[in-house]
């Protein structure tokens, strides 16, 4: 055996991991396994607000942020934290009737952006159940969309996981 | 014929023979006396506690996160302790859980999926006292199969402190003694950096240095102004591969080893499995068991030597006993310290090899926690570069109190740091708000971030211990420790000098400072538990001779890093290596003098 692996097993290594896993869940025609239909897509509408489709790349709602979260909380251990996404969603409509006098789907996009603007004033330190959501909120969307294709190569344009023979960069002189 | 590795099941391992010797653990320490002793010609029986894991298998270093169904995370009844939970939990941690399998901060990490089966489950392996994030790894080749690869060399600076501030004891031994045995274990198992000259941090036998970005050789230009350092991370990675080591590859550049826990499942990292024991066993002289949890060393009560061990099935809990001319422990520090302590006989009321009552005590490491992160403004919004393609960033050196006591505390630090675009970047956490600016924001901050952390040296102290807890025990019966250990006031002032230093250079640079924190980590965060059973020439006050022997029991060795007579403040996994491979050299010729 070579002391270096041969290039054709390096390539196996990459490929081999993208056949053995089932194929991902698809934000648009699946039903969502922990939500309702109404919760599932106020979550949508509040992940694509926190990292929305621009000129530059998609956002939250093509990469399917709300399945993966959906995904996750359905799968989660402790009924608490299931608990606590319900009531999120839940309190984020109630600040909206509190405010405006309609949920927040039926909100206008300004005032949806508003009322977010207001709980992300007490971002990292939040106080009331709102703010704490928020928080909850940003944290699994940071994670669901900066870990698919399109938050990686899209957007954040990630050039490493790649075979190099040279390291890039500079000497150190 | 010889047996595939790694050798038959567990049960059927042939444990009737008396061998040369027994050792307790396979990560660097008992990989390294497996392979020097073996490669002597002497019959060796490895013990591990785990199983073998096959890490080529397992890490998948190279999947994306899309194409695993948790994106890298671990199962849903699994939880991994948060920094939370170290602050504010009575010991032990995983009482009361809720959650199946309860692990340390390290599988709080990204990708922690592959490394699960590696790291001990905290319900089974409970410890009392005072808090301590204790990371332990049950497997064939333990904490090598995921450690963070920076290896550096210790120099009479540490070996010799005591003569420049007054403070504790020397080391037995000089640089000059350790300095063939680094070399050695340079070239054996490859390991990248660029040469320096500097008399606090000797070089190594280096191959191909990583490359540094940017933002870095920024760094390092204004650095030489301020007579600081920053080198290209010394990584335990072969760069160039290994003529002589057919398991193992040279390093690709693909970065994975920081996306994951850690580990390299093309073995370009040093990890013991490949680097080590695969060597050993083909030299037709390795027995390994794996399931076998070690309880005791057992003595002659004429002669007063170790005759073996006992041990338990992991899985069966059936009791064995192995004999064998020489023991070696390699468990870890405090495992190790924790298997001397348990061994009481008449002849060792107060555990083997502990007659001076230091075993367990003068427990030392390296305080982690303060930092700083910020980014190079130049760097903001331009084109991102593969910054992610290599075993490490940089490393600073130490630079304070050098030539003794300068500061208002004692010894030093030096930093470890990396920057540029990450898979998953810092700036998504760091950036604040939501909406289009904050996408904007963290897209082209990304690549210009830079941040580094510093390990600091613990001072070693008698008055902080591990001992036996009277009462609990462990999955297998096995009393737990109970750990007395406390930061001191010395960690506490040389923090504040971490995090005021750090923002000077950052600020010498001209890197915008984004966050600089002072707080220290819990107790145990660095993972370089250290000086249990530390050397010396004086049994009265150390536990075991130059040579890891105990002063007490001369067929006993303690070849971990519980012999570090003080941490230093660089990472220990190399200077372990280094001097079990020059205890073993030594024992090698004792054996065959018949003289153990």
């Amino acid at each position: 055996m070579n002391s270096h692996l041969d290039r054709r097993d390096l390539l196996k290594l990459i490929t081999a991991s993208a056949f053995a896993m089932p194929l991902q869940l698809n934000a648009a025609t699946d039903k969502p396994l922990y939500f309702d239909e109404h919760e599932f897509t106020l979550l949508d509408a509040l992940t694509e607000h926190i990292i929305p489709r621009d000129a530059h790349s998609p956002g939250a709602h093509d990469a399917g942020v709300a399945s993966f979260i959906d995904r996750t909380v359905a799968h989660a251990f402790l009924p608490e934290e299931k608990e606590s996404w319900k009531k999120g969603l839940a309190e984020m409509n109630r600040l909206s009737m509190e405010s405006y006098n309609r949920p927040f789907l039926k909100a206008g996009k300004t005032e949806q952006v508003d009322l977010l603007e207001k709980l992300a004033k007490a971002e990292s330190h939040p106080k009331t159940d709102g703010e704490r959501f928020f928080d909850q909120l940003k944290g699994a969307t940071i994670f669901g969309y900066y870990t698919t294709d399109i938050g990686i190569h899209k957007d954040i344009e990630y050039k490493g996981n790649v075979i190099q023979e040279q390291f890039s960069g500079y000497d150190a002189v | 014929m010889l047996l595939q590795f790694p050798g038959p099941n567990p049960n059927e391992v042939d444990l009737s023979p008396t061998y040369d010797a027994v050792v307790v653990g396979s990560g660097a320490a008992g990989g390294m006396a497996a392979y020097v002793l073996t490669s002597h010609g002497f019959k060796v029986l490895l013990l591990e506690a785990g199983k073998y894991k096959d890490t080529g298998k397992i890490l998948h270093s190279m999947e994306w996160p899309y194409d695993h169904p948790r994106r890298g995370r671990m199962p849903d009844d699994y939880h991994a302790l948060t920094l939370n939970e170290y602050n504010v939990r009575q010991l032990p941690y995983a009482q009361n859980s809720p959650y199946n399998k309860v692990q340390s901060y390290v599988q709080g990490w990204s990708g922690t999926d592959y490394s699960k089966t590696l790291v001990v489950d905290e319900k089974e392996n409970p410890y009392t006292g005072t808090r301590y994030a204790w990371v332990r790894a049950r497997a064939v080749g333990g904490k090598t199969n995921i450690w963070g690869r920076l290896a550096l060399r210790l120099s009479d600076y540490d070996f010799k402190a005591k003569d420049r501030d007054g403070y504790g004891e020397n080391w037995p031994i000089s640089y000059s003694d350790i300095e063939p045995y680094y070399d050695k274990v340079d070239l054996y198992l490859g390991i990248s950096g660029h040469p320096e000259h500097l008399p606090y941090l000797p070089d190594s036998k280096f191959q191909r240095p990583v490359k540094l970005n940017y933002s870095e050789v920024h760094l390092r230009d204004t650095l030489k102004v301020m007579d600081r350092v920053l080198t290209p991370y010394r990584a335990g990675v072969t760069t160039d591969g290994l003529k002589h080591n057919k398991y193992r590859s040279k390093c690709y550049g693909r970065g994975a080893c920081n996306r994951h826990v850690g580990g390299c499942d093309i073995h370009a990292a040093f990890d013991s499995p490949t680097g080590l024991i695969r060597p050993a066993w083909d030299t037709g002289n390795l027995t390994m068991r794996t399931n076998a949890t070690v309880y005791e060393v057992t003595v002659d009560k004429d002669s007063g030597k170790a005759t073996g061990v006992s041990f338990l099935d992991s899985e069966t809990r059936k009791s064995y006993q192995v004999k064998a001319k020489t023991v070696i422990m390699a468990a870890s520090t405090l495992e190790s310290a924790r298997l001397l302590l348990l061994s009481k006989s008449s002849l060792y009321p107060n555990g083997i090899g502990n007659s001076s009552g230091h075993v367990g005590h003068n427990f030392c490491e390296h305080m982690m926690g303060p930092s700083v992160s910020g980014f190079m403004k130049d760097l903001v919004g331009k084109p991102k570069t593969n910054d992610d393609g290599r075993p490490g960033g940089f490393y600073v050196p130490r630079f304070r109190n050098l030539d003794g006591k300068r500061s208002d505390f004692l010894r030093g630090y030096g930093f470890e740091g990396s920057s540029g675009t990450t898979m998953l970047s810092s700036s998504a956490y760091a950036t604040a708000g939501f909406g289009d600016e904050y996408k904007k924001h963290v897209r082209e901050y990304a690549g210009a971030t830079i941040e580094m952390g510093a390990f600091g040296e613990v001072l070693p102290r008698f008055e902080n211990f591990v001992d036996i807890d009277p009462d609990m025990k462990d999955a297998w019966g096995v009393p737990v420790l109970r750990f007395s250990y406390k930061f001191g006031e010395n960690e506490r002032k040389m923090a504040k000098d971490m995090a005021v230093a750090g923002r000077e250079m950052f600020e010498a640079a001209k890197f915008e400072v984004l966050s600089n924190s002072d707080q220290m980590l819990p107790e145990g965060w660095s993972i370089h538990e250290l000086g249990t059973a530390r050397m010396g020439n004086n049994p009265k006050t150390s536990v075991v001779n130059q040579f890891q022997q105990c002063h007490d029991v001369k067929n006993l060795l303690v070849v971990d890093g519980s012999t570090h007579v003080n941490a230093s403040c660089q990472n220990p996994t190399w200077t372990i290596m280094a001097l079990c491979w020059r205890s073993c050299d030594h024992l090698a010729d004792q054996l065959r003098k018949g003289e153990v």
